[in-house]
C-alpha cells in the first residue's frame, strides 16, 4: 500500500517537475542505434545471454531482447552494450 | 567505459568458459568491478570474453567458487608483445648492432668549424689538421686533446695569434684570432712623457707636445720628458704628448753556469702501447713487447669513448714510450764564461724591447769556483726611456 502510494508521488513528481523519469523511478534507459546497437542503463544483472537472446533483470521485471549474432560489447554492474541483430525487445512485469 | 588504449598498454586476455551458470560468473565478475567485453556464446555452454590481464586472478577466484572451466585462448597487447620480442634473437642482434652504432658514431669527428679566420687561414688550418689527422669522419680518441692541438696550430700557423678549440658534442669548434686585425684609434687624451728609468738622453723625437729635455741630460726615474702643456703662460692647452726619447740605459746581470751538464735527449725511437680501461683496470690491445730502451721517458693519453653526448666510464689509453739518451756537456773554462756571456746576453734581450739595441757590455767581475764560473756584466743599452703618464685635469 505504501510502496503503491510512494510510487505514485514520484511519478507525480516525474510529470509536474520535469524530472528524468528513470532516475526518480529507477527505470532503464534504453538507446538503440537501428537495430545494430542497445544500450541499456540501470539493469540489474544478466539472467541468460546466447547469440539469439539477452535476458537481463530490472528492478521490477525483466527485460529480454531477441535477435541473431549478439556480443555482448561491454558490461558494467548497470550498463550493458549489446551488438548484432536485434529483432525485439520485450518487457516482462513481475 | 573501458579505453581500449589502456587496455591494449596494460594487456587483456581472451577467456573461454565451460559450464553452467556462465550468466552468473560474468555478473560476479561485473559486480567485483572487472571489465568484460566482447563476450560470445558459442555454443549452449561456452562463452568467450576478453578481460584486464591484470583481473585474471580475480577471474580464477571467482570461477572456482561458480564451478565453470575456464581456459585461456588469447592474449593480446604490450605485455605479451614485450614477451615475444624478448625472445627474439633478431630483436638482440638489432639492439646490438643499434647500440655499437651509436657508440661508433658518438666516437667520430662530424663537423669541423672554424670561426674568425680569412678564408686563406681557414684554408691553412685546415690542411694543418689534415696533417695532424684531424678530419671529419677521424675518431675523436685518436685525437690530441684540444690544449695540444692548440699549441701545435699556434706554432705552426704563423698568422694566427690564438686559437681556441672546443668540442661540441661531436664536432669541433675552433675560434681563431688572426694577427693583422687593425686595432681601433682611439683619441689619445692629454698626457706627459716620463722617464720609465734613470738615464742619459741621446736622441729625442718628439712628435706632439713641449719637450723639457736635452740630449747629453741625465734623467731620473720618473723625471718630465716631454709636456703636455703646451703654449704661452695664460694661453696653455693640454695636448696628448706623443714622441720617442732614447736614453742610455745600464743594466748589471749576473750568470753561473756549471762545467759539466748532464741531460737527456730523446734519441726519435718510440713505440706506442694501446690500452682500453675501465676505472683504475688497463686492459691492453695492442703492443705488448718490452721496450729494449735502457733510459725512456712514458707519455700516457687518455680519452673517454663517447656514447651520445656523454663520455663513458670507458677510455682509450695510448701509452708513447721515448728512448732517452743521457748527454754530457762539458765546457773548458774559456768555453764556460763565453757561453755564460751569450746566455747573459739572450735573456737581456729577451727582456728588452725590439727597438732597444745593445751598445756595449763590459765584464765586471768572473770568478771560478768548484766546477762552475760566475760572471758579472754590465750593459749599455740605448733604448726609448719615454712612458705616457696622464695629465689630471684640475691640477
Amino acid at each position: 500500500m505504501v510502496k503503491r502510494w510512494r510510487q505514485q508521488v514520484k511519478r507525480w513528481m516525474a510529470e509536474t517537475l520535469e524530472l528524468p523519469a528513470d532516475i526518480m523511478m529507477d527505470l532503464p534507459r534504453i538507446t538503440m542505434i537501428g537495430q545494430i546497437h542497445i544500450y541499456i542503463e540501470n539493469h540489474r544483472g544478466l539472467l541468460a545471454f546466447s547469440d539469439k537472446e539477452l535476458r537481463l533483470l530490472l528492478r521490477n521485471g525483466q527485460l529480454i531482447v531477441r535477435g541473431e549474432q549478439f556480443v555482448i560489447k561491454t558490461i558494467l554492474p548497470e550498463e550493458i552494450l549489446l551488438e548484432g541483430k536485434i529483432n525485439q525487445v520485450t518487457y516482462i512485469d513481475k | 567505459m573501458k579505453n581500449e588504449w589502456v587496455d591494449t598498454l596494460a594487456g587483456s586476455v581472451r577467456v573461454k568458459v565451460r559450464g553452467k551458470g556462465i550468466e552468473r560468473l560474468i555478473n560476479a565478475c561485473v559486480r567485483q568491478g572487472m571489465a568484460v567485453w566482447n563476450v560470445k556464446k558459442h555454443s549452449a555452454d561456452t562463452v568467450t570474453f576478453f578481460i584486464r590481464l591484470s583481473d585474471v586472478k580475480q577471474l580464477r577466484h571467482i570461477a572456482r567458487k561458480s564451478g565453470c572451466k575456464l581456459s585461456f585462448v588469447g592474449r593480446t597487447g604490450l605485455p605479451f608483445f614485450w614477451r615475444r620480442v624478448w625472445r627474439n634473437s633478431g630483436f638482440w642482434l638489432g639492439l646490438l648492432v643499434f647500440l655499437a652504432g651509436v657508440f661508433l658514431l658518438s666516437n667520430v669527428v662530424w663537423n669541423i668549424d672554424i670561426e674568425g679566420a680569412t678564408p686563406e687561414t681557414e684554408h691553412q688550418i685546415i690542411r694543418e689538421l689534415k696533417r695532424m689527422g684531424v678530419e671529419r669522419g677521424a675518431f675523436q680518441f685518436l685525437l690530441d686533446d684540444p690544449e695540444t692541438l692548440q699549441k701545435k696550430l699556434t706554432e705552426r700557423i704563423r698568422d694566427i695569434t690564438w686559437v681556441g678549440v672546443e668540442w661540441k658534442g661531436t664536432s669541433l669548434h675552433f675560434q681563431v684570432v688572426e694577427k693583422e686585425i687593425p686595432e681601433p684609434k682611439q683619441p689619445l687624451p692629454p698626457r706627459h712623457l716620463v722617464a720609465k728609468k734613470e738615464a742619459v738622453v741621446v736622441d729625442l723625437f718628439v712628435e706632439e707636445g713641449q719637450p723639457l729635455v736635452s740630449v747629453n741630460d741625465y734623467v731620473q726615474k720618473g723625471q718630465l720628458l716631454v709636456s703636455g702643456i703646451i703654449g704661452a703662460e695664460g694661453r696653455t692647452k693640454f695636448v696628448p704628448a706623443n714622441g720617442k726619447v732614447f736614453g742610455e740605459t745600464w743594466y748589471k746581470s749576473t750568470v753561473v753556469l756549471p762545467l759539466e751538464t748532464t741531460f737527456h735527449v730523446l734519441t726519435g725511437k718510440a713505440m706506442a702501447r694501446h690500452y682500453i680501461g675501465i676505472g683504475r683496470l688497463s686492459i691492453p690491445v695492442w703492443g705488448w713487447e718490452k721496450p729494449p730502451f735502457s733510459h725512456m721517458v712514458v707519455e700516457r693519453e687518455k680519452r673517454p669513448f663517447r656514447f651520445w653526448k656523454w663520455d663513458l666510464p670507458f677510455y682509450y689509453e695510448r701509452v708513447i714510450i721515448r728512448e732517452a739518451e743521457a748527454v754530457k756537456r762539458s765546457y773548458t773554462w774559456e768555453e764556460a764564461f763565453a757561453e755564460a756571456r751569450r746566455i747573459a746576453r739572450r735573456e737581456l734581450r729577451a727582456k728588452l724591447p725590439e727597438e732597444a739595441a745593445i751598445r756595449g757590455e763590459k765584464v765586471l767581475h768572473q770568478e771560478k769556483e768548484n766546477g762552475k764560473v760566475r760572471v758579472e756584466l754590465h750593459y749599455e743599452v740605448i733604448e726609448n726611456i719615454a712612458v705616457p703618464q696622464p695629465i689630471v685635469q684640475g691640477d
